[in-house]
């Protein structure tokens, strides 16, 4: 009797799991539907249209969108403005995605840990923004390409199935490259070094003294030193080919150049405690070696000071900013521009809206309300309007540095491979000794065979 | 695909025969495999240690005792984490510090999360410190069912308290035991993964990613949302699987009293 009584109860159970199932299963089928009607609805009527932004709240605050989102309901009549802003965007807007309830813009750049951004570029699923390009942005009689920096949109993270089109709107800009403690360099009288033989040469200094040359917060920062350093040795062409999986392109002597540096970089002269703190929870104590006058240079981006803002520092800390040290006396010397992305994904119930919205982003009125948090967009002109650090980093430019943009190219998904883990990730077990030049490079030029088959 | 897009494509097995010649596959089944065993035996050995401590001795302050043992089960792995983080600091970390006193001032650092031969098994202290008070509670609740008459009559007979322990105490908290293993199993897999996102994200370059954290990179971060399910896939029959084996070799025949 028990064991009748008992095995009912378990059928039972089951039951009602497969119900679950059955019914979850209706319940987004039913939610495209009522999505596709509203779809209709909401063009044809005249009643508040609700725009559901979703952005990922960073370094600037989360205050600066609502404020952004205020000024363009006032802007804009008839439309409402839903913001969802959160550390972890991802798990907050993930569920509802998976059941087909889609925000209409995200801004999420790529390089989070969570991928958010490049699984949506995997897979097909953003709204062509091209023709965001070609409006005019509101309350201004120019287009909004006219606004843009050029160059901007032309980047393999824009447009990133390499058809011209562009999915993926370039939001704030930062340039990047090495952050050090200008004032240790005052008070030893360290000329900050313009190439690397003289970058070798002051970590040979700076160690007698118990100093090492170089920290990074997290292996994922030498994304933007890499760039650079490919660009370095083998300028945009080199770079295009090597971000693009080009067969034997790692074996070159360009990259062998790169290869060789880093290696000699991290092996050598890295902070040998940077690993043990080279976490997302323990990052800013490899920062706070900069601070502590522990490292002399770090590569980041300009986001940095407001990070580091209350943390203690050595007495005459100062910041300063450099790009990348040259090859050779006289070469170029490049800095990565790094920039996050604002995008629609493909199932937006009000696309339109959205791309109104995003024309509405580069603003003047837009632009300014941004920079008052540091927030700085790509729009021409920009740059003149900045002060105090801002004014100095993203003045690199002007300062003889070249711009580096782009990244690694796209591809559908191929399981198992991480060609950032494979490059960045890594350079941890170079510190530490784990792992060789030969055994990294080797690696690379495995992740680079599998993805080179699955490029878009 | 990446799980927020209805195309499909049927793979079959696919998925799994990937993950079979996967060496990043076997690393991080490795390092689950590691922090089971070592988990599983230090936190037993030294949970049914104070339990017996606490039940059968007459120890000042046995109350007081009992609650800070079981306070770190009440923490959130975060905040461990965080405690973490800051004992296994390499500069200015509690544990470095005090070693310092043995290996003299100018030692270099050790880097309990930095060094690839260590940092699983500083992983693993956190983990156990963290589950002890647990097992320890369950383990307390059934020595103080065992009558001690038991003891008592044991005591007269010449038994000592290694004996007693091991000749009464065990054999009547077996099927205790037996069911904390199977626990033991599941919440190591479960916490593993807790303790790494929020300790060492996986790093340095991997050396601590376990199961449920390469499941979670595959899935999310490189868009392999049906690869990721094939290492759920075997991660829940591994786990079944084990703990089925566990249950079969601690069959005993149950004792009453």
């Amino acid at each position: 009797m028990k064991k009748i009584l008992s095995l009912a109860i378990t059928a039972a159970l089951t039951l009602s799991l497969a119900a679950c199932g059955n019914s979850s299963e209706n319940a987004s089928g039913t939610t495209t539907n009522s999505s596709n009607n509203t779809k209709t609805n909401s063009t044809s009527t005249t009643e508040t249209r609700t725009l559901k932004l979703a952005a990922l709240e960073t370094a600037y605050g989360a205050d600066v969108w609502k404020e952004i989102t205020a000024a363009f309901e006032k802007a804009t009549p008839g439309v409402k403005v839903e913001t969802t802003i959160d550390k972890n965007i991802e798990d907050v807007i993930g569920p509802g995605m998976k059941s087909g309830d889609f925000p209409d813009i995200i801004h999420l750049a790529v390089g989070q840990q969570k991928g958010l951004t490049e699984t949506f570029v995997k897979d097909n699923n953003l709204t062509d923004l091209t023709d965001v390009l070609s409006m005019t942005v509101p309350g201004e009689d120019v287009t909004v390409k006219d606004k843009l920096i050029p160059g901007f949109t032309d980047t393999s993270i824009t447009n990133p199935y390499n058809d011209g089109k562009t999915y993926l709107m370039p939001m704030f800009y930062s340039p990047t490259g090495l952050f050090f403690n200008e004032g240790l360099f005052e008070e030893k009288g360290w000329k900050v070094p313009e190439t690397w033989d003289e970058m070798w040469a002051l970590g040979d200094k700076a160690k007698a003294e118990g100093i090492a040359l170089f920290a990074y917060p997290m292996p994922g920062y030498f994304d933007s030193f890499f760039y650079a350093l490919l660009n370095e040795v083998g300028g945009a062409d080199f770079f295009n080919k090597a971000t693009s999986y080009t067969e034997g392109v790692w074996e070159t002597p360009e990259a062998k150049q790169a290869f060789d540096l880093i290696t000699k970089l991290t092996s050598t002269y890295t902070e040998k405690t940077v690993p043990a703190n080279a976490n997302k929870d323990n990052f800013t104590k490899n920062q706070q070696l900069i601070l502590d006058n522990k490292a002399l240079f770090m590569p980041n981006g300009t986001w940095v000071v407001g990070e580091m803002s209350k943390a203690p520092r050595a007495e005459g800390f100062k910041w300063g900013f450099t790009a990348l040290p040259a090859l050779k006396e006289g070469g170029d010397r490049y800095s990565y521009t790094f920039f996050e992305q604002i995008w629609v994904p493909a199932k937006a119930e009000n696309a339109d809206l959205a791309k109104q919205f995003i024309a509405y982003l580069y603003s003047d009125e837009a632009a300014a309300i941004f920079a008052k948090v540091g927030a700085v967009q790509p729009i021409k002109g920009m740059s003149e309007k900045l002060d105090g650090d801002n004014k100095l980093f993203y003045s690199i430019y002007d300062s003889g540095a070249k711009a580096a943009m782009g990244a690694f190219a796209t591809t559908d998904p191929v399981e198992g491979v991480n060609i950032s883990d494979t490059v960045f990730r890594s350079i941890d077990s170079l510190v530490t000794g784990a792992k060789s030049q030969e055994d990294w490079v080797n690696g690379i030029i495995k992740a680079s065979d599998a993805l080179r088959a699955a490029m878009k | 695909m990446g799980g927020y897009t209805d195309n499909k494509t049927f793979v079959g097995f696919q998925n799994f025969s990937k993950l079979f010649q996967s060496e990043k596959f076997y690393q991080t089944f490795q390092n689950s495999v590691l922090l089971i065993v070592i988990v599983t035996i230090v936190t037993f050995a030294l949970a049914l240690l104070f339990a017996s401590m606490l039940t059968r001795e007459k120890l000042k302050g046995q109350n007081f005792l009992r609650v800070v043992f079981y306070i770190p089960n009440i923490l959130s792995v975060v905040v461990i984490s965080a405690i973490f983080s800051a004992i296994f600091d390499p500069n200015s970390g509690l544990l470095n510090a005090f070693l310092k006193l043995f290996r003299g001032f100018q030692a270099e650092p050790i880097l309990w999360l930095g060094d690839q031969k260590i940092v699983i098994f500083s992983l693993a202290g956190a983990m156990i410190w963290q589950a002890i008070g647990y097992y320890m509670v369950m383990y307390m609740a059934s020595m103080a069912n065992i009558p001690e008459s038991l003891y008592e009559s044991a005591g007269l007979e010449g038994a000592g308290r290694m004996t007693q322990f091991f000749q009464i105490t065990i054999p009547l908290i077996w099927t205790n035991i037996r069911t904390t293993l199977t626990f033991f199993i599941i919440s190591t897999i479960n916490m593993s993964f807790l303790f790494v996102m929020t300790m060492t994200s996986g790093g340095p370059d991997g050396a601590t990613e376990v199961f449920l954290s390469y499941m979670y990179k595959e899935a999310y971060t490189n868009s392999s949302y049906g690869y990721g399910m094939a290492i759920g896939v075997i991660v829940f029959l591994f786990s079944f699987a084990l703990a089925g084996i566990l249950n079969a070799v601690t069959r005993r025949e149950h004792l009453e009293y």
